[in-house]
């Protein structure tokens, strides 16, 4: 029974895994690159040792150089967080081989469910319905995709087979762009994950995401924890979840039925610990197998804030060799809960990615407000690795009020120093058809615009013009003068104090 | 200090008169405006309502992000504004658009080669960065000219990687 846990990752999940351990009591080992010795997981753990280079190939990739600092530490077990190696069950194998416990499940079900293509296959034999593709093929080479490509029919997607997050993934409209749409997916999933091996999936139109929180302990217990919709994505990158999800709303049949196949598609592959089931689910309430991600999600706090349970606290009882704390039966969903991920982007720019110093942070607090995040004023957002830089998470007792707390917990929010999405996610907030729950995984690319507001929604450009001719006139103010140091520190505090003054 | 303040299409007549007190379209209105030194956030206190913002400068003047809207702003005095009819236009219009990394990154390719005719919206380079690739646009159209990148050149943030004329 360990009572060390070392973190294979880095940022907010990190920082997630780590405050967990602590409230049950137990040692943590931070792993970190050189670009992240002031990160905020380095702090937070008990011990922390260097990786590498800043590059994830040289540092949060490094197996053995993680399997040896756990050794060295005595940590007893490792938790791999999501991304890096979470879904490496080589990486799983090695650990186990170590002595160290892996906090997921056995390397034989990441090797099953990691496969997407193997995935659908199992899954499909067990009775579970897939989306048309070419799945349990294996790896194809080019002149077989292009050949299967007609007989799914257009449009359709190639997504890495080792992915997740969207990366390797190209929407396909014809055969003629093709081609080209393979070489760049093999290229981002060959960088990405070490494997350019893909498959191809048919493109469902008007389609939700929904997935399925399972919990499965060495017991054989396995349990859902409802469902997360995560339909609003852009490029595949998933950017709101809420839990419930709006589509499946009062259908409590369809949400036991579908909840019970989730169920029945971890059984196969024998699963133990924390896992999500994905389904597409079509306008007629048709649902879908899409892929098992066996590991904890970004997304998972939405479960956690509606069910009450904490699922990473829960992932370490179950690695303990623990029954679970519950059972089907007394898992209740209370509330509505949504989170946004906050991407250092530009919303305003295509949404690039934005890198630079947080030079001011100012968090949202006050009732039903959870911040899982990384960072604090002074960290470098750098290039290597991906751009969210927290997760805003609300709750509220219903749909309306969540929704309406997470206005006001985006206005709240200010990053300084780097460009980030929270304008992007109040626009979203305002929408109508967000407000109405009516969306699907293409809203955001098809029918969404940072452009002009929708209706309703006052805009003040006299506000806007006031301000900016105040701070062109303090520019000009200041190029002509000197300014005195000891005037701009007094200016500070008094600001500090009225912005704190004003949080209401 | 008299400015016009451009706000998409709409003008306005901003006129300080000192510290608390400015005029904007022949009103008057007590401000109190302040800012964290060296960041871009500021309160402004207009006739007692609060308002927070930050402001960004960009290449063509401010940005103003206000309660989730963004307003691209240019502040002009009346000497500028003479200065820019009597030339007529935009300089920025006229002038060659260099195209700069957003971010540091990886070149994965470049789909365009110097002299060709580019229309908005074009891909001229892809660059890797934060595990995504990303496509960098025209923003209007032209010819390329003065590639200064290749495939599998990385490159460092506000570095110019070609330009189009």
């Amino acid at each position: 029974m360990f009572n060390k846990v070392l973190i294979a990752n880095r940022g907010e999940i990190a920082v997630r895994i780590i405050r967990a351990c602590r409230e049950l009591g137990m040692q943590t080992v931070a792993v970190y690159s050189e670009a992240d010795r002031q990160a905020l997981h380095v702090r937070y753990a008990d011990e922390a040792y260097l990786l590498g280079p800043p590059p994830s190939r040289e540092s949060y990739l490094r197996s053995d150089k993680i399997i040896a600092i756990a050794k060295k530490s005595q940590a007893g077990a490792i938790h791999p967080g999501y991304g890096f190696l979470a879904e490496r069950a080589d990486f799983a194998e090695a650990c186990l081989e170590a002595g160290l416990a892996f906090i997921g499940p056995k390397p034989s079900s990441i090797a099953a469910m990691g496969d997407k293509a193997v995935a659908r296959a199992t899954v499909a034999r067990a009775g579970v319905q897939v989306v048309p593709g070419t799945e349990g093929e294996g790896a194809l080479r080019n002149e077989d995709l292009l050949a299967l490509a007609p007989t799914i029919g257009f449009p359709l997607l190639i997504k890495a087979t080792a992915g997740g997050g969207g990366k390797g993934m190209r929407e396909v409209n014809n055969l003629e762009e093709m081609p080209g749409l393979l070489a760049s997916a093999r290229r981002e999933a060959e960088a990405a994950f070490g494997d350019g091996n893909v498959y191809l999936e048919k493109l469902l139109e008007g389609a939700r995401h929904i997935e399925y929180q399972i919990l499965a302990d060495s017991h054989g217990n396995v349990i859902h924890l409802g469902e997360r919709e995560c339909s609003l994505q852009r490029r595949h990158q998933k950017l709101l979840e809420e839990s419930p999800s709006p589509f499946v709303g009062d259908d409590e049949e369809l949400r036991q039925r579908m909840g019970q196949v989730a169920v029945r598609a971890a059984q196969t592959v024998g699963y133990v610990n924390a896992g999500t089931i994905e389904f597409l689910v079509d306008k007629d309430k048709n649902y879908y197998f899409l892929e098992m991600n066996t590991r904890l999600q970004v997304e998972h706090p939405v479960t956690e804030m509606v069910t009450g349970v904490d699922i990473v606290k829960e992932q370490i009882r179950i690695a303990r060799g623990r029954q679970m704390r519950y059972s089907q039966e007394n898992v209740q969903i209370n509330g509505w809960a949504i989170e946004c991920r906050i991407n250092a982007e530009d919303p305003y720019n295509n949404f690039l990615p934005s890198t630079g110093r947080i030079t001011h942070s100012l968090l949202p607090t006050g009732p039903g407000v959870r911040v899982d995040t990384g960072v604090y004023p002074g960290f470098e957002i750098s290039p290597y690795y991906d751009s969210l830089i927290s997760k805003l998470i609300v709750r509220g007792e219903t749909r309306a009020e969540a929704v309406l707390r997470m206005r006001r917990a985006l206005e709240e929010y200010k990053i300084v120093g780097v460009r980030t999405n929270v304008p992007f996610h109040q626009r979203l907030m305002d929408s109508h058809r967000f407000m109405g729950g009516q969306y699907d995984t293409r809203f955001v690319e098809e029918r969404f615009s940072m452009g002009d507001p929708e209706e309703g929604k006052l805009p003040r450009p006299e506000i806007a013009a006031i301000i900016a001719t105040l701070v062109a006139h303090q520019q000009t103010q200041r190029a002509a003068h000197i300014i005195q140091r000891n005037e701009r520190d007094t200016s500070n505090w008094k600001w500090i104090s009225r912005w704190e003054r004003m949080q209401r | 200090m008299r400015y016009i303040t451009t706000i998409g299409e709409r003008e306005y007549l901003v006129e300080i008169l000192d510290d608390r007190r400015v005029i904007v379209d022949g009103v008057e209105y007590n401000v109190d405006f302040d800012s964290v030194s060296d960041q871009p956030v500021y309160s402004l206190l207009l006739d007692g309502q609060s308002f927070e913002s930050y402001v960004y400068t960009s290449e063509v003047g401010l940005e103003v992000l206000l309660h989730g809207n963004l307003y691209p702003a240019t502040v002009e005095d009346e000497r500028e504004k003479r200065l820019r009819l009597a030339f007529g236009g935009r300089v920025a219009e006229r002038e060659e658009f260099l195209l700069r990394a957003p971010m540091p990154g990886l070149v994965v390719s470049v789909p365009v080669r110097e002299g060709q005719p580019v229309a908005k919206g074009d891909v001229l380079v892809i660059l890797e960065s934060m595990k995504m690739q990303n496509e960098l646009k025209s923003p209007r159209p032209g010819v390329v000219a003065r590639v200064r990148i290749k495939t599998g050149d990385s490159v460092e943030q506000r570095q110019t990687l070609l330009s189009v004329i």
